[in-house]
């Protein structure tokens, strides 16, 4: 009866969570064409670099993302020079007509100083497929596409002076310099995706 | 004399602040680990700037009135620690007169230390078995009442 309980447990969480991608999985849905805060639609094949992709699952209310963009933004300065595309993604349909809708998107954007795209996740489709739950979500994947790191930006969101571990430019560096990447799966707080139904 | 003895006495109650403790995911567990054999035991995390968490708040109070003799419910606030006051600010203002805590560790080894599917989005929602102490269910974000209800039962009955 007990391991009858456990495996109903398992199955009601396989239908509550899409599992996320496993490391070494293929960029999924690369050709889907998303709205940009340019006017132009973008994919995420069309935002890769030639060394690798930064995926960021954020949104524009998140005391998480609003404490962690600052380096969105760093990262960028650093790492598109050198090959690497960065690609934020909104995924809060329930909110796209509010809060998250494209005007403010827009908005942040400019406030914040953007310098990658920023895309809508319309039905949360890229979401669910990379089982991503919050914002900010980090999957990066390298020149062959293959998912290689994925989880936190870094260990200290509120203070950035404070940071100890910069698990996500260790893993670029990595990456780029086809060294080992450890760890290559981190976690963090933030707000769950406010997927559309 | 026992009019201001009565009067220091309100004051004091008045005054009252929730208990708010540091925790870690290792001191949580031992605190928590307490209760079997006696109470099914309900974590909630949540953070006052999380609208989700604010949201179910209040049914949760409602549920840890409703199933005192079988339940504790203990939230987890995961608010930055400098702050706090807006999390103990909040806890006043919802009833909540019992021992709560507030995460004082790095969020990888907190999150890892709870449970190892939890992602890190919140809210998140964890129950324990009154008898087994082991975890009868979890889940990241908004539920129903009666998801909350099937899973205290669940809870209370293992």
């Amino acid at each position: 009866m007990k391991q009858y309980s456990k495996i109903m447990l398992l199955i009601t969480m396989s239908f509550l969570w899409a599992k996320e991608l496993e490391l070494g999985s293929t960029l999924p849905l690369s050709e889907i064409k998303m709205a940009d805060i340019s006017g132009k639609d973008v994919s995420l094949k069309d935002a890769k670099g030639e060394n690798g992709l930064l995926v960021i699952f954020s949104c524009n209310m998140c005391p998480w993302v609003i404490a962690w963009e600052d380096r969105y933004v760093s990262l960028t300065n650093e790492f598109k020079p050198q090959g690497v595309g960065i690609i934020a993604i909104n995924s809060n349909e329930k909110q796209f007509d509010s809060v998250d809708s494209m005007e403010e998107m827009q908005k942040h954007a400019k406030e914040l100083g953007y310098n990658f795209y920023y895309t809508m996740d319309q039905g949360s489709k890229l979401a669910r497929e990379f089982g991503a739950t919050r914002t900010p979500h980090i999957y990066l994947f390298d020149q062959n596409d293959k998912l290689v790191y994925r989880g936190a930006i870094d260990d200290n969101a509120r203070k950035p002076d404070k940071v100890e571990q910069t698990y996500l430019a260790d893993a670029i560096d990595n990456m780029l310099a086809g060294t080992k990447i450890d760890p290559t799966v981190t976690k963090a707080l933030g707000c769950g995706i406010k997927f559309a139904k | 004399m026992n009019r201001y003895l009565l009067i220091i006495f309100i004051l004091i109650i008045g005054c009252e602040q929730p208990d708010l403790q540091h925790t870690t995911a290792a001191t949580l567990q031992d605190f928590y680990q307490l209760e079997k054999g006696q109470n099914a035991v309900m974590l909630n995390f949540w953070a006052t700037s999380c609208e989700p968490c604010v949201a179910e708040f209040p049914m949760i109070v409602e549920l840890a009135e409703i199933y005192e003799n079988d339940l504790s419910v203990f939230f987890v606030s995961m608010d930055w620690l400098d702050e706090k006051e807006k999390a103990i600010s909040f806890l006043k203002k919802q009833g909540v007169d019992w021992t709560t805590f507030i995460k004082d560790e790095k969020d990888n080894a907190f999150i890892n230390g709870i449970h190892a599917e939890w992602s890190g989005a919140l809210p998140f929602t964890i129950l324990y078995g009154k008898t087994s102490g082991e975890v009868v269910d979890f889940w990241e974000g908004e539920q129903p009442d009666e998801r909350f209800t099937k899973a205290v039962n669940a809870a209370i009955n293992s």
